[in-house]
C-alpha cells in the first residue's frame, strides 16, 4: 500500500507543478496589476454580463473575489477532471491497470490510494497558490484600500479544494464506471459547465433556477462576503459529502467490473439471452 | 505447498464462462494445472487465452462457472492468490516515465513475501536488461523483458504468462524458455500461453488447445502427437490404382513411385490388408508435429494465427 501510495504522488508530481505555476500566476498577475488598474476596473463594474456572471469589480474585495476565488475552483476543476478521469479509466486505457490488478491488493484499496493521492495533490496546489496570493496581497496592501488580509485571501483560495474535490470524485466515478476515458471525460466536463453556469446564470435566468440547487457552485462563495464572513462550514460539509458519495460509488463500481473491456455498464457479465450460467 | 489441493491441482476451472455483452469469450472451459507442470495453453488470437488468464487474476469477472487457485477462489479470494502468482500479461503496458528500476521496485513493494534483489539483478543480467533508462525510451523487446523480470523476481508458486516469447530475440527466447524450465525444476507451477507452436512442444508438459472459446483437448505433448492420427510411409513392391487406399479416416498424402504417404486417423488394418496385398516392402512411421495437431484442429482458415 506505502509503495503505491509513493507510485502515484510520484506519479502527479509534475502536473501538481504545472498547476501550481499556473493558478500562481493567474493570482499573482490580477492581485499585482490592481493597484495600477483599479479606477479602470471601478469603470467596469456597470457592464451587465459583469453583473449577470456575479462579478463585482466596483471593490477590491468583490474583484479579486471575483477574477482569483471564483476562478481556482473552475480551473482547479479541469484539474480534476483530467485528474480524476485518467485515474481509473485512463489507465484502463492505456492498459496499465492490468498490471497492477495483477498485484495482491484489493481494488477499493486501489481506488483509495488514487483518491487519497488526489486529494494531496489539489491540496498542495491550493495551498501554495493560496501562499502566492496572500504573499503577493502582503506586498502591495500598501497601495490597496481594503480590509482583506494575507489571511482572509489564503483561506478563500483554499476554500476551493472541497469543490475540485468533489469534481475530482465525480470523475474518478465517471471513470470507473463509464466504458472509457474519453466519454467519462465529456460527461464530467457538461456537469463542471452546466454547474458553473447554473448557478451564476441564475440570476439571468429564471428558468435556471432549478439548476441552482444541484451545482456544486451553490455551496461555494466567492462573492466578497468569503472575505468578511469567512468560508461557510456547511458548505464544505456538503461539498465533502458530495465526493465523499461519489468515491464510495467510485469503489462499488470498481469493484464490480471488468477491467480492460471497456464496456458499458449494462453489458458486462451478462450472457446472451436464453444462456444461463451457474455462478461461482 | 501449502493451498495445493490434495491431488496436487495448483489451477483449476469448472464450467468457466465469460461473454462480453453478446460477444464470446470462453465457454464451459474446465481447466486442470498440477503443481510443477508447465502448461501450454494453445490457440490463434481471440481463442481465449488471455481471457482465461485474466479471469484468474480477477482482472475479469466470470460470467459462469468457477476459477480456484491453490483451492481458493479466484475472485473472493482474489488477493491471497495473487500473493503466490507472478503474471506476465499478453498486452503489456507500462508506466513510460518510470525507470526499468522504479518500476521493479514498485512491484516489489506489493510483493509480501519480498523479492531477493540479487535474483533480480541475475535476471536483468540474462535477459541484458538495462534498468536505468525511462521505459518510454524502452524498444518493444525490453519492455518485454522488464515484464518478464517483474514476473519471475518475487520467484512465484505460480506463473501466469501470456505469451512470454513476443517481441524478443531469439536468444532472449530462450532464456524466458529457461527460465520457465528453472521454475519447473524448482516446484513452481507455470502457465504458459502461446500460439507459438513450436516453443509449447518444447517447454509444456501438456497442452490445451483453444478453439473460439471452447477447450477442444488437454494432453500431453507426447499423447497429442501419438494418438491424434498417424503419418504412414508405404513402401510397396506393386504400384497400386488410384484410390486403393481410399477407405474412410484415411488420407492419401502424397506418392512417389511405389511410396505412398498416408495419414490415418481410423481403420488400420484396412490399410495394412491393402498394403500386403500391393507386397509391403517397407512401412515407416513419421512423427507428428504439434503444428500438424493444431492445424488439424483449426483448419487451414484459421490456421494463419499460428507460427
Amino acid at each position: 500500500m506505502i509503495g503505491l501510495m509513493l507510485h502515484e504522488l510520484r506519479a502527479r508530481w509534475r502536473s501538481v507543478l504545472g498547476w501550481t505555476l499556473g493558478l500562481i500566476a493567474l493570482g499573482v498577475t490580477y492581485i499585482g496589476v490592481y493597484p495600477q488598474a483599479a479606477e479602470e476596473m471601478r469603470s467596469l463594474a456597470g457592464l451587465e454580463i459583469y453583473q449577470a456572471l456575479g462579478i463585482q469589480m466596483a471593490t477590491f474585495e468583490g474583484y479579486i473575489a471575483s477574477v482569483v476565488v471564483q476562478f481556482v475552483p473552475v480551473l482547479l476543476g479541469i484539474y480534476a477532471i483530467l485528474v480524476g478521469t485518467r485515474t481509473l479509466a485512463g489507465e484502463e486505457d492505456e492498459g496499465t491497470l492490468e498490471i497492477l490488478l495483477a498485484q495482491p491488493v484489493r481494488r477499493w484499496q486501489i481506488v483509495l490510494v488514487k483518491a487519497f493521492s488526489i486529494a494531496v495533490a489539489m491540496g498542495v496546489i491550493v495551498v501554495l497558490a493560496g501562499l502566492a496570493c496572500a504573499g503577493t496581497l502582503r506586498a502591495f496592501l500598501d497601495q490597496v484600500d481594503t480590509s482583506v488580509t494575507p489571511m482572509d485571501l489564503f483561506l478563500a483560495v483554499l476554500s476551493g479544494w472541497p469543490i475540485s474535490m468533489a469534481f475530482a470524485m465525480i470523475s474518478l466515478f465517471l471513470g470507473a464506471f463509464l466504458p472509457g476515458r474519453r466519454i467519462a471525460s465529456m460527461v464530467a466536463a457538461v456537469v463542471l459547465i452546466v454547474s458553473y453556469f447554473g448557478e451564476t446564470l441564475t440570476g439571468m435566468v429564471s428558468s435556471l433556477e432549478t439548476i441552482e440547487p444541484v451545482s456544486l457552485f451553490t455551496y461555494f462563495d466567492s462573492s466578497p462576503t468569503v472575505f468578511t464572513e469567512g468560508v461557510r462550514g456547511k458548505d464544505i460539509g456538503i461539498l465533502l459529502g458530495i465526493g465523499a458519495v461519489f468515491l464510495g460509488l467510485a469503489v462499488l463500481s470498481f469493484a464490480r467490473r471488468n477491467v480492460t473491456v471497456g464496456a458499458w455498464p449494462w453489458t458486462r457479465n451478462r450472457a446472451p439471452a436464453g444462456r444461463a450460467f451457474p455462478s461461482n | 505447498m501449502p493451498g495445493t489441493q490434495t491431488d496436487g491441482t495448483v489451477v483449476q476451472t469448472r464450467g468457466l464462462t465469460v461473454y462480453y455483452g453478446r460477444h464470446r469469450g470462453i465457454v464451459d472451459v474446465d481447466l486442470s494445472i498440477r503443481q510443477g507442470e508447465v502448461f501450454g495453453f494453445l490457440g490463434p488470437n481471440g481463442a481465449g487465452k488471455t481471457t482465461t488468464q485474466r479471469v484468474l487474476l480477477d482482472v475479469i469477472r466470470p460470467t459462469g462457472g468457477s476459477a480456484r487457485i491453490f483451492g481458493l477462489d479466484c475472485r473472493r479470494d482474489g488477493t491471497a492468490v495473487r500473493k503466490r502468482v507472478g503474471y506476465l500479461p499478453g498486452e503489456l503496458a507500462l508506466y513510460g516515465q518510470m525507470t526499468g528500476r522504479r518500476f521493479l521496485d514498485f512491484i516489489s513493494s506489493m510483493k509480501p513475501s519480498g523479492v531477493a534483489p540479487a535474483f533480480r539483478r541475475a535476471l536483468c543480467e540474462r535477459l541484458e536488461l538495462d534498468t536505468g533508462r525511462r521505459i518510454k525510451e524502452y524498444s518493444r523487446g525490453n519492455k518485454q523483458k522488464l515484464g518478464v523480470v517483474a514476473a519471475f523476481m518475487a520467484r512465484p508458486d505460480l506463473l501466469i504468462l501470456d505469451e512470454p516469447t513476443t517481441g524478443l530475440d531469439p536468444l532472449k527466447q530462450q532464456v524466458v524458455i529457461e527460465l520457465v524450465r528453472e521454475a519447473r525444476a524448482e516446484g513452481r507451477t507455470v502457465f504458459f500461453s502461446s500460439h507459438i507452436l513450436q516453443e509449447v512442444q518444447t517447454v509444456c508438459d501438456r497442452v490445451g488447445i483453444i478453439r473460439e472459446g471452447r477447450l477442444l483437448t488437454i494432453d500431453t505433448v507426447a499423447d497429442l502427437t501419438r494418438q491424434q492420427f498417424k503419418r504412414l510411409q508405404l513402401t510397396l513392391r506393386d504400384a497400386p490404382p488410384a484410390g486403393a487406399f481410399d477407405v474412410e479416416g484415411v488420407t492419401e498424402l502424397g506418392r512417389d513411385g511405389n511410396t505412398i504417404t498416408l495419414e490415418i486417423r481410423d481403420n488400420l488394418p484396412r490399410v495394412m490388408e491393402e498394403a500386403l496385398r500391393y507386397g509391403l516392402a517397407d512401412l515407416e512411421t513419421r512423427t507428428v508435429s504439434l503444428e500438424e495437431i493444431f492445424l488439424a484442429y483449426y483448419g487451414n482458415e484459421s490456421a494463419g494465427g499460428a507460427q
